[in-house]
């Protein structure tokens, strides 16, 4: 599959909610879209277009935005594809891809516990690596290396 | 009854806590909990020059540090766009299955020990010493390397090394068989090990799970045929599956995996004493190699020329496949890394090939998933 | 053999300290001093003191034994710095343990915890106040010997489960669980092995099980018994490959993950000890004691205490057995060992003691000449 062939059969479906897919190094291109099509664009990946492996989910906080990637592998075409779309910042939601692949989990909630990313629809939307109840994202620009910290931890009873 | 295996227990190999409901000796559910040894090197990364976070891959993963080189260097390369002379390809190349070996040495270990095999347990150590004396040879550190650079390698191989390594690589060859005849021939061993954690193909593609876990299901998958990186794709091997899914399989994967790097590890050699040759890029950027301004000198940061792009690299790692995602938007720092780490994934996928088993096949099935915590927190 | 005795050699040293000791004693007292009923008493403790002296010597030299075995097994050294070939590190780790803190988790239950290490090194101990070394080096003889060392040897399973249970720890808790059913999985076996040597030597005395094999040992027609027997005390001693009650892997420590220091020492001792039990009973039961065969040359047992040098050096070549199986086999799991404990073991264990019952059978054949000594 080429690039152009990828964007033409997007656009054809998603129309302008598909915003653009640019080249990207190494990769067979990076698609943008409009956050609100995530779940159906995920499932066209996965069952139309066999990108069966989602191998990596992480956010970039841009400041005036903060931008989700995913990136998928298709072993078809043993190719990489990269989606990327970008929320606003003070109310980063999308909808979790967990319903798509099973190991978004993880990836959805080190996004969550790192950037701030808000995943609608994700069953255990816990941090991942910072204790619970920490009140920062730390991979966030706003966040201060040096900051003090105003750690609770909480004690689970189970 | 949840139990908390972790996070410090002997079990974990590491510094993480798997919670686990079990009710008598069988487990019902099990939580994994990470975050014990997080330094937040992807946030450590966006205030680093990127030779300097190369020091930080090493810690990264600390069994495995050179395959982490290879992965950061592969996307700093591309985000700052500088192409490494082949020779210094190939010493990554070689550096990486050497790597490949000592991890898999060290997980052999690690995974007998979890059986109460003693003995192998210090073979593998003993073993795993050999490579990383070659290791000192040429990059000067046993753990930490600190040895690939953007643009090449830090230093070429010693004079005399390749027959060293000659010597090392047939040395091990002896020793797998070595291996295998302590551990497979025994009846105990196989009892402990046969049809336990069985994770088929397609669940573990589901789960994200990669590495010789996905190969052990009969899955073909590997980043080195598939989407050959660095020199990979001019060298001869073969991918080393197993189809029982089981911890058995796990074991036959990573023994022939070891088998197939030395086979690698002989043709990068062969090529390193045809091909004599610079290791470092000749064109690299003045800035790479000082990154900060001379003290009362500050204009010289405004004149330096920072190129911008994105970085993408996969590489098969010993645990994984392991994947780095770098933003440069012009400057001497990246303005985002991002890695993804198998183990986190691994360890994660536990939810569906733990719960059924018993208590006491936890050491045996999370040891063949190969665990290091180091590059699961980052 | 030679005549002195334990009893004797504590009876000789009791009388001399006595008599130097009534020396400086007026007449009343010294008579007193050196009357039969205080000579005894003293010769009690000597006896003792000695057997829990030598018992304790023997253990740490067993844990260098077994270091310096498997660090050959494992291609290393062992202990090399302390003393001559590191003989003496287990003295310097027991020091260390000695002068550690002995912390009590807050949650557990006091008398249960302090109680458990004791008792159980204690009942160890007390089963070589009845083993025979040589002839006439024991301490109890009674008809039932055997009997009473197996019955103190299955003590172990409730002070390990009291001390689990008093610990208040989830690891613990597994571990004691699993070390009860294992031991009482295994006394079956054990006991049927040891019921065809019974048959075999008739009687349930050591000595006299001893003396029996002064023809041929009885690990030859009890083969199968004596394989029995071994595994049985490998799962007794909770050592690899049955050691999942200490399973490090999954339960930490086991049944002693709580305990440190002196008490985990004592722990530690008295697993030792039982090693050592379990190698002696081994020697006595089925390699023929402190004797050796006829045809050795005279001038191997006739020197002074001969019996209990061969007798020792057959022990730690037992107890180098069980190094070797602990350097060479991973860990079972629990439901595997106890399916090879009733499904394999029981009856091999049956087999033997009808095997040990032909074996009796043919001694009165006429062919061989029927031993008079048979059924004691």
């Amino acid at each position: 599959m080429k690039r152009d062939e990828l964007a033409a059969s997007l656009t054809a479906r998603f129309g302008d909610r598909i915003l653009g897919v640019d080249a990207f190094p190494g990769l067979l291109g990076r698609v943008r879209f409009d956050s609100t099509i995530a779940l159906e664009l995920f499932r066209a990946f996965r069952d139309d277009l066999k990108f069966v492996h989602l191998t990596m989910v992480g956010a970039t906080d841009w400041v005036d935005h903060r931008e989700v990637f995913y990136v998928l592998w298709s072993d078809a075409d043993l190719v990489y594809v990269l989606l990327s779309t970008n929320l606003p910042p003070d109310a980063p939601t999308i909808a979790s891809a967990v319903p798509i692949w099973p190991s978004a989990n993880a990836h959805e909630r080190e996004a969550w516990d790192l950037v701030g990313v808000r995943f609608e629809g994700h069953p255990d939307l816990r941090r991942i690596f910072m204790p619970e109840g920490y009140a920062y994202h730390p991979l966030l620009r706003s966040f201060k290396i040096h900051e003090p910290e105003d750690l609770e931890v909480k004690v689970r009873s189970d | 009854m949840w139990v908390n295996m972790g996070p410090q227990h002997p079990m974990t190999h590491g510094l993480w806590n798997l919670r686990v409901r079990i009710e008598g000796e069988i487990i019902k559910d099990v939580d994994p909990e990470m975050g014990f040894l997080h330094r937040g090197i992807e946030k450590i990364s966006e205030d680093r020059h990127y030779n300097e976070i190369i020091t930080l891959m090493d810690r990264t993963c600390y069994v495995a540090g050179l395959s982490w080189e290879h992965l950061f260097i592969i996307a700093a390369e591309e985000a700052l766009h500088i192409v490494p002379p082949e020779r210094a390809e190939y010493i990554r190349v070689l550096s990486a299955e050497l790597q490949r070996i000592g991890s898999h040495l060290m997980w052999y270990a690690a995974f007998v020990q979890d059986l109460g095999l003693t003995t192998p347990f210090l073979y593998g150590m003993r073993d795993r010493d050999l490579i990383l004396d070659l290791f000192q040879t040429y990059t000067g550190g046993r753990l930490t390397y600190e040895y690939m650079r953007v643009g090449g390698v830090r230093n070429d191989l010693p004079l005399g090394f390749t027959a060293r390594c000659r010597q090392v690589v047939d040395w091990l060859m002896d020793r797998f068989v070595e291996y295998d005849r302590l551990c497979l021939s025994s009846t105990i061993f196989r009892e402990r090990c046969d049809g336990l954690g069985l994770l088929s193909a397609e669940d573990a593609i589901a789960y994200g799970v990669t590495g010789p876990m996905l190969r052990s299901a009969g899955s073909r998958r590997d980043l080195r045929k598939d989407r050959p990186y660095s020199v990979y794709g001019q060298l001869q091997f073969d991918v080393a599956t197993a189809n029982t899914a089981d911890v058995t399989g796990r074991y036959l994967v990573r023994m022939e995996e070891m088998r197939q790097a030395v086979k690698i590890i002989r043709q990068c050699l062969d090529w390193l004493d045809d091909n004599p040759g610079p290791v470092m890029a000749s064109q690299l950027p003045r800035w790479l190699g000082a990154p900060y301004a001379p003290v009362g000198n500050e204009a010289y940061l405004l004149k330096r020329n920072y190129p911008t792009g994105l970085g993408f690299s996969m590489v098969e790692e010993p645990h994984g496949e392991a994947g780095a995602y770098i933003v440069n938007d012009g400057g001497e720092h990246p303005y985002r890394v991002k890695f993804r780490s198998p183990v986190l994934i691994n360890i994660w996928a536990a939810k569906r090939y733990l719960p059924g088993y018993r208590v006491a096949d936890i050491p045996p099935i999370m040891g063949s998933v190969d665990v290091c915590v180091g590059e699961c927190d980052r | 053999m030679s005549s002195a005795s334990l009893f004797s050699v504590s009876d000789t040293i009791a009388a001399w300290l006595l008599a130097h000791i009534a020396y400086v004693f007026p007449p009343p007292v010294k008579g007193w001093l050196t009357s039969g009923d205080v000579v005894l008493g003293l010769t009690a403790l000597i006896f003792s003191a000695i057997l829990l002296g030598a018992s304790m010597i023997n253990v740490i030299v067993l844990i260098w034994w077994e270091r310096k075995l498997l660090g050959r097994f494992m291609d290393r050294r062992g202990a090399m710095h302390v003393g001559f070939a590191g003989l003496l590190q287990n003295f310097a780790d027991g020091l260390k343990l000695f002068r550690k803190d002995t912390v009590r988790p807050t949650q557990a239950d006091e008398l249960g915890f302090w109680l458990s290490p004791t008792a159980y090194l204690v009942t160890s101990l007390v089963i070589f106040a009845i083993l025979p070394i040589s002839t006439g080096w024991n301490g109890g003889s009674l008809p039932l010997t055997l009997l009473l060392a197996l019955v103190i040897f299955s003590f172990a399973p409730l002070f390990i489960f009291l001390g689990a249970w008093a610990s208040n720890n989830k690891y613990a808790l597994i571990g004691g669980m699993r070390s009860a059913a294992q031991m009482i999985a295994y006394e079956v076996p054990i006991l049927l092995a040891v019921v065809a040597v019974v048959v075999l030597a008739g009687s349930f005395d050591l000595t006299t099980i001893v003396m029996e094999q002064r023809n041929y040992w009885f690990w030859a027609p009890l083969f199968l018994a004596l394989i029995v027997f071994l595994t049985g005390m490998l799962a007794e001693m909770e050592r690899i490959p049955f050691d999942l009650p200490e399973a490090e892997a999954e339960l930490v420590e086991g049944w002693n993950t709580e305990y440190g220091g002196m008490l985990f020492a004592f722990f530690m001792l008295a697993d030792y000890v039982r090693y050592l039990v379990g190698s002696i009973l081994v020697v006595l039961l089925f390699l023929g004691g402190w004797t050796l065969p006829s045809y050795v040359p005279s001038v191997l047992t006739s020197f002074p205490l001969a019996g209990i040098v061969w007798f020792m050096v057959k022990v730690y070549l037992v107890f180098g057995v069980f190094v070797w199986v602990r350097a060479s086999l991973p860990r079972m799991r629990t439901d595997q060992l106890l399916r090879l404990g009733w499904m394999r073991m029981v009856p091999l264990a049956l087999l033997s003691v009808i095997l040990a019952a032909l074996v009796v059978a043919a001694h009165c054949l006429p062919v061989l000449g029927c031993v008079p000594s048979m059924g004691g």
